[in-house]
């Protein structure tokens, strides 16, 4: 369980990476925590040419409270948000997402950034930042673009990154005011990859629901939303943030009792 | 005071949390290369031409080695008594066909594993794909795997006693079931692994190998390598778990040991996670139909099983084993008239099977209790009331049963009627029914085991050395049971020393006399009891040196597990609330390291319920290869699981000591899988078989079939 042999930099300055990134010939791989990435590799399920380690680019490595948001830079690993003060207080949600996040080894070294990067719908964060609003500062030789969570994530580990752009940062809005939130998983054993997920922020009729492995992407039950709005209650909420899933597979009826009942109990969660 | 039945702490513990055991990959030796297999990608194929030309080409490449270039036999195949097996022995490397997706197929042999991986992938290997065959219960009239082999019946078995017709037809109700209990991964901690150098000087091989012992990898690698004991050395370093899947040496062993005598250079190999998924010895993968006959007041009258056995492409020398042991404990802890077992091992395009903890007695155990559980239901009785009256009585022993072993001791009710005093049954019943009440899904259930423990016979060395030391060499070898410190308090009772003063030697067979080894958890009733003879002869005859070798017949540990569980409706996941566990090893040498086993046989019992089953595609790949697909339990998902012992001592030999590394492994299925069909009993579900994963249990829940 070797990986294919590869090149590999790691460079001080953020231009330096971006310029690495551009490579044309090559088939270049961001690595910062290494905890998807480096598996594949020892797999040789993903063998890039050239690896560009982030890690000593220290200017990646923030995570801090400007104004109303909470900006995340691409080397902050999921234990910063677990035990930052900042994000208790003003985004809990990421918190309560991040304790999901595999066992303790790999949240000290996975990144935020990283795992929205690697884009696996069964992965927590990047539903609790759906939920969120949050926006995607992605830069590149060529300049910068700020996406959403619709428009980065495409696909089963697929985004909307090109092959020379870096994701820098993640900037979350400040979720409303007096909201409650909540993130509820269902996995085979604590710390293994999630079958079924929903994260929500409740304030009144006013909701956000998230839904994890509902498909190829961290789906946003916009319906469901709407639904809470004009007086429904949560169960039928959670009737609706599952109705129109694309679910497949032997499994499928269970999948979407199970992903209704854990919209069910986010949002008691979070409303209560 | 005596040291035996003091709850002494485990001495060797130091060594292994401060990081300082060798494990095998630890060990360094000059100019030492490493192997990569190349491996069968198809579960069933004609092997054609194997082109390496581009791997040798590879710098650091030393050698790419097929099957015709080594010098080995296939690895011997092993029998049970009344049974025949087919001479379906493991090839060390394959020969014109494979028989399952992760058989080795070539050894490249380079300068490090990364060069080594990075060489298979440019081995060409001409494949012919042919059917595969998986389902034990169909493979009779399946292809077949080996041109010899009829109706790949590589193990067939049966035995009957009494007039079982008669019962069946005498009987006032008949109840049957048929069974799937899937296969299992053993997934110890630390892989499989050999290292093999040949010392030109005298041709001697020694093989350093992650094992259980060193004494059958001698016999097995002596058998393929054709090189008695003079010409062979096996040394075990310490080895991270084995779980049984140890026993056997692997096929890559012999394939290591073989190509270091070939090329002249020293080589090891380190098998990684993907390969031990693939290619180290599965356990379990039974099919069973067994059926009970029954008098109106619940006592069995006559049993009939047919046991399909999963045993994979080849027999490694213990796969035989299972199935056998399976069949031979069918009766468990009842006195059943008449008997009849019929075994049928398949061969399937799937790796082979072998001993994983328990090693065919979860199975039985599972299948009676659950049959006795069936039969309570049927006649409308109580489980905990059947049982009673069908025990074999404290007085029958030594008791033979009607399959022909003769159990040492035992005192089932005793032990049934502990576990209900630890766990509370008629609070717990009372619990249940005030949750039933509820809406809550919530079952109760025991189980009974009994353990063919010990047996064969082994050796022990004990010499006084001048600076006070004991040093004492043992056939026994340690794998994570604790002989340091069990072995140390039993010397230093017979010789009235300290425990620290007791050294123990194991696992070099240069080094400790010819033995048997640790499995079927015989370490402390058989290595145990040598120790005891040989320090009784030292202290007999004044000498500073004095040796054993201990021979007994089997002894039967027992006892029983009641599991309650509790089904989330809205998930459909299971949680085990508690287990008890009473388990009767005879005298109990260390409580805390009995305890210990307790613990770790449950907690894989209950892995064996919840999450772990190893699932093979219709095109025979395994699916779940890997610790992303296969589960193994965590902390957070146990129960609490209380201990007791109740010490009916074996009369077979000095320690009375029975076996305790395995019961939690074989009763706890038994209990939960009885505990989840009472918890479906209200919504009209007779039987499940495990593993009770979410999805199947919701739906149950839904009204659907499993």
């Amino acid at each position: 369980m070797k990986p294919a042999a590869f090149a590999y930099d790691d460079p001080r300055e953020l231009d330096e990476a971006l310029t690495l990134l551009a490579r044309e010939d090559e088939d270049v791989k961001v690595l910062a925590g290494g905890q998807s990435l480096v598996p594949l590799l020892n797999f040789r399920l993903a063998r890039p040419d050239r690896l560009v380690d982030l890690n000593r680019v220290e200017q990646l490595g923030y995570l801090r409270r400007e104004g109303d948001v909470l900006r995340i830079g691409a080397l902050a690993r999921h234990a910063d948000l677990e035990r930052s003060a900042e994000v208790a207080g003003g985004w809990p949600l990421l918190a309560q997402a991040a304790c999901f996040v595999g066992h303790p080894q790999i949240r000290a070294r996975g990144t935020v950034c990283g795992s929205v990067a690697h884009a696996d719908p069964a992965a927590e964060l990047p539903v609790a930042l759906a939920a969120l609003d949050a926006r995607f500062h992605v830069r590149s030789v060529r300049g910068s673009r700020v996406l959403s969570a619709d428009e980065l994530f495409l696909g089963y580990f697929t985004t909307a990154l090109e092959p020379d752009e870096l994701l820098v940062e993640i900037e979350v809005p400040a979720p409303p005011a007096g909201s409650g939130s909540a993130f509820v998983e269902h996995a085979r054993t604590h710390g293994d990859f999630a079958l079924a997920g929903a994260a929500a922020i409740a304030a009144g009729a006013e909701a956000r629901m998230a839904l994890l492995a509902a498909g190829p992407v961290p789906v946003r039950a916009r319906a469901a939303e709407a639904l809470l709005a004009s007086g429904a209650s949560f169960a039928e909420a959670a009737d609706a943030a599952v109705a129109e899933l694309g679910l497949a597979g032997e499994d499928a009826d269970w999948r979407r009792a199970l992903l209704r009942e854990l919209v069910l109990r986010a949002l008691e969660e979070a409303g209560a | 005071m005596s040291w035996v039945g003091r709850s002494v702490p485990r001495r060797e513990d130091v060594r292994f949390l401060r990081g300082e055991a060798t494990y095998l990959d630890d060990i360094e030796l000059p100019g030492l290369l490493e192997g990569a297999f190349v491996r069968s990608p198809f579960a069933h194929a004609q092997l054609g031409a194997v082109d390496a030309s581009a791997a040798r080409r590879l710098p650091g490449v030393v050698a790419v080695l097929t099957g015709s270039d080594l010098d080995a036999e296939a690895l011997p195949v092993g029998g049970v008594e009344g049974g025949v097996v087919a001479a379906a022995g493991h090839p060390v490397l394959a020969r014109k066909k494979v028989r399952y997706a992760g058989e080795a197929v070539a050894l490249v042999v380079a300068e490090s594993r990364a060069v080594a991986e990075d060489a298979a992938e440019l081995v060409n290997v001409d494949y012919e794909p042919l059917e595969p065959v998986l389902d034990p219960r169909t493979a009779a009239s399946a292809p077949l795997l080996h041109d010899d082999v009829a109706e790949n019946a590589l193990l067939r078995w049966s035995r009957v006693h009494g007039n079982v017709d008669g019962a069946f037809a005498a009987a006032t109700a008949v109840v049957g079931q048929s069974f799937h209990i899937p296969r299992l991964v053993a997934a110890p901690i630390e892989t499989r692994g050999a290292i093999a150098r040949r010392d030109p000087a005298g041709d001697v091989l020694t093989v350093w190998c992650s094992a259980q012992d060193p004494h059958r990898p001698l016999a097995q690698l002596g058998h393929s390598l054709r090189r008695d004991r003079d010409r062979l050395r096996v040394v075990v370093p310490d080895v991270g778990g084995a779980f049984g899947s140890k026993g056997a040496v692997g096929a890559e062993v012999a394939a290591v040991a073989a190509a270091a005598v070939e090329l002249g250079v020293p080589i090891r190999w380190t098998e990684d996670r993907t390969e031990n998924f693939l290619s180290s010895y599965q356990g379990r993968g039974l099919d069973a139909d067994v059926e009970l006959a029954l008098a109106s007041d619940g006592r069995i009258l006559g049993l009939r099983a047919v046991l399909y056995a999963d045993l994979g492409g080849y027999l490694y020398p213990t796969t035989a084993v299972a199935p056998h042991t399976t069949a031979m404990l069918l009766s468990g802890t009842y006195r059943i008239p008449a008997v009849s077992v019929e075994i049928f091992g398949a061969a399937t395009t799937k790796v082979p099977t072998g001993p994983y903890r328990g090693a065919g007695r979860p199975e039985a155990a599972l299948l009676i209790e659950r049959m006795v559980d069936l039969a309570a239901l049927e006649l409308e009785l109580d489980p905990i009331e059947v049982r009673r009256r069908n025990f074999v009585p404290p007085d029958a022993f030594p008791y033979e049963t009607p399959l022909g072993w003769t159990y040492d001791s035992g005192s089932f009710e005793r032990c049934l009627d502990a576990v209900l005093e630890l766990g509370e049954i008629d609070r717990l019943r009372e619990e249940r029914d005030r949750a039933r009440a509820e809406g809550r899904v919530v079952g109760i259930g025991v189980g009974m085991y009994v353990e063919r423990a010990g047996g064969l016979w082994e050796s022990a060395e004990v010499r006084l050395e001048p600076d006070g030391r004991v040093v004492v060499r043992t056939g026994s070898s340690p794998h994570g049971q604790g002989h340091e410190t069990t072995f140390a308090q039993i010397v230093a009772d017979e010789l009235g020393v300290d425990p620290a003063a007791v050294e123990l030697v194991w696992g070099d067979t240069r080094e400790v006399p010819p033995g048997v080894g640790t499995f079927a958890s015989r370490s402390v009733a058989m290595g145990g009891s040598a120790l005891v003879t040989a320090a009784r002869r030292l202290t007999a005859s004044g000498g500073r040196e004095a040796s054993a070798r201990f021979e007994s017949g089997l002894v039967f540990a027992s006892g029983a597990y009641l599991a309650v569980v509790e089904i989330d409706p809205g998930t459909g996941r299971l949680r085990v609330c508690s287990v008890a566990a009473v388990d009767d090893s005879g005298r109990i040498v260390n409580p805390l390291l009995a305890e210990g086993q307790v613990l770790g046989a449950t907690v894989q019992g209950l892995g064996q319920c919840l999450v772990e089953e190893a699932i093979h595609d219709e095109e025979g790949q395994l699916r779940t290869s890997s610790l992303a697909d296969y589960s193994l339990l965590t902390a957070a998902e146990l129960p609490a699981i209380e201990s007791r012992f109740v010490e009916t001592p074996s009369p077979l030999n000095p320690l009375g000591s029975k076996g305790i590394g395995e019961g939690g492994a074989i009763a706890t299925p038994a209990a939960v899988a009885n505990a989840v069909a009472d918890a479906l009993a209200p919504f009209g579900v007779r039987h499940v078989d495990p593993p009770f994963t979410e999805a199947k249990l919701w739906r149950l829940l839904q009204g659907g079939a499993a």
